[in-house]
């Protein structure tokens, strides 16, 4: 799921000074569940917001998903009360919710961190870039992009340390060595052999996806 | 003692947030026929070897119809019990079909703002998942 975390409260404060009406949107999905935007986050910086400044008035709402307007019943209700709306979902729903309310402006309280899992309560990884060309499958489950400091998909490097560090830090453990010691375990180490030739680093553009069975419906 | 437990329930909140829906929620109260299709195409239902907790109609109308059947006249308690139905037993991916346009993740959202309003919502931070 998407992990993101609360933008320092100065940082907060700034963004919405000036304006004296606020809703304050949680999200019921990722946010919520990594502990940054969902109804307590919500209720503690509405009460924080209310405590710098006893003359606001801010209200919260959380809505299940930012991401799919399915859900936007009450915010479509609520919003043009306000004259400002600050958004505690990923910055995808922060954008969702910002383009449907055109003439109020929309302010993110957190800052989208990274696509990951869940270590333990409140503690998260990242996992994956979404770089739309997965390789997991010649890597024994590692995620080579993000988890090696230069992303390279032939590794290792060259710099790996003696105990199996990454160059660039030795508290971090070089990727590739993790790869090619998990493919050893699986009895398939000849995959790190396999040369990938460079790929399309497509992620710079804005990507759409249409699943197959969907493409008819939506072509045009 | 949680947020959750200090507060009271306002039932006259509940039952106004009742009213505004109610169009929706007469019907899938009257018009459900129980065709068991909305299961069918409920990944958790059949991902649970049929069981009846997980049939979208079956959550809808024992957490929101009870609700509405008692007019909002609820207390913490049966609360906190359905909140188990609408959050760890959905996801609301909206992939559910019902033939009669019974919209199911929407009175599930719907019933979770209800919960929500009287500060009943899942406490991750305490290690309560809903998945
Ligand atoms: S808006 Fe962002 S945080 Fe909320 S459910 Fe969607 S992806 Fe997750
Ligand atoms: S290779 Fe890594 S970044 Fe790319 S999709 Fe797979 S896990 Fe994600
Ligand atoms: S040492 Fe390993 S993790 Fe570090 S840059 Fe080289 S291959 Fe990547
Ligand atoms: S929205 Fe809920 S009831 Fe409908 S298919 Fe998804 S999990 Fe099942």
């Amino acid at each position: 799921m998407i992990i993101a975390e609360r933008k320092p409260f100065e940082e907060i404060k700034e963004m919405v000074k000036g304006y004296k009406n606020i809703l304050n949107v949680g999200c019921g999905g990722c946010t919520s569940i990594c502990l940054a935007g969902g109804q307590k986050e919500v209720n503690q910086l509405n009460a924080e917001l209310k405590k710098e400044n006893p003359e606001l008035n801010i209200d919260s709402l959380v809505i299940e998903r930012q991401c799919n307007y399915d859900f936007f019943v009450d915010l479509d209700e609520k919003a043009p009360k306000y004259d400002a709306i600050l958004s505690m979902a990923c910055g995808a729903g922060v954008q969702f919710v910002a383009e449907r309310y055109t003439s109020i402006p929309v302010f993110p309280a957190l800052n989208t961190v990274f696509c990951g899992v869940d270590r333990n309560v409140g503690w998260f990884e990242e996992n994956c870039r979404t770089c739309g060309e997965c390789v997991l499958g010649d890597t024994a489950g590692i995620c080579p992009v993000t988890r090696c400091a230069k992303g390279i998909f032939n590794g290792p490097c060259g710099g790996t340390r003696i105990d199996g560090s990454c160059e660039v830090d030795p508290d971090t453990p070089c990727a590739w060595t993790e790869i090619f010691n998990r493919l050893t375990e699986q009895g398939r180490v000849d995959k790190i052999t396999e040369v990938k030739p460079p790929r399309l680093w497509q992620n710079q553009v804005r990507r759409t996806l249409i699943q197959e069975d969907y493409k008819a419906r939506y072509a045009e | 003692m949680s947020d959750q437990e200090k507060k009271a329930v306002d039932r006259a909140e509940i039952s106004k947030m009742l009213e505004k829906k109610a169009p929706e929620m007469k019907r899938i109260l009257n018009y459900c026929v129980h065709c068991s299709i909305c299961a069918e195409s409920c990944f958790l239902y059949m991902s649970h070897d049929g069981d009846p907790q997980y049939m979208p109609s079956y959550k809808v109308i024992n957490s929101l119809g009870k609700l509405y059947k008692k007019n909002g006249n609820v207390d913490h308690e049966f609360l906190e019990g359905i909140k188990g139905m609408v959050w760890n037993n959905c996801v609301l991916c909206h992939r559910c079909y019902c033939p009669i346009g019974i919209d199911i993740p929407r009175m599930i959202d719907f019933t979770r703002s209800i919960c929500r309003s009287q500060g009943v919502f899942p406490k991750l931070d305490e290690g309560e998942s809903w998945l």
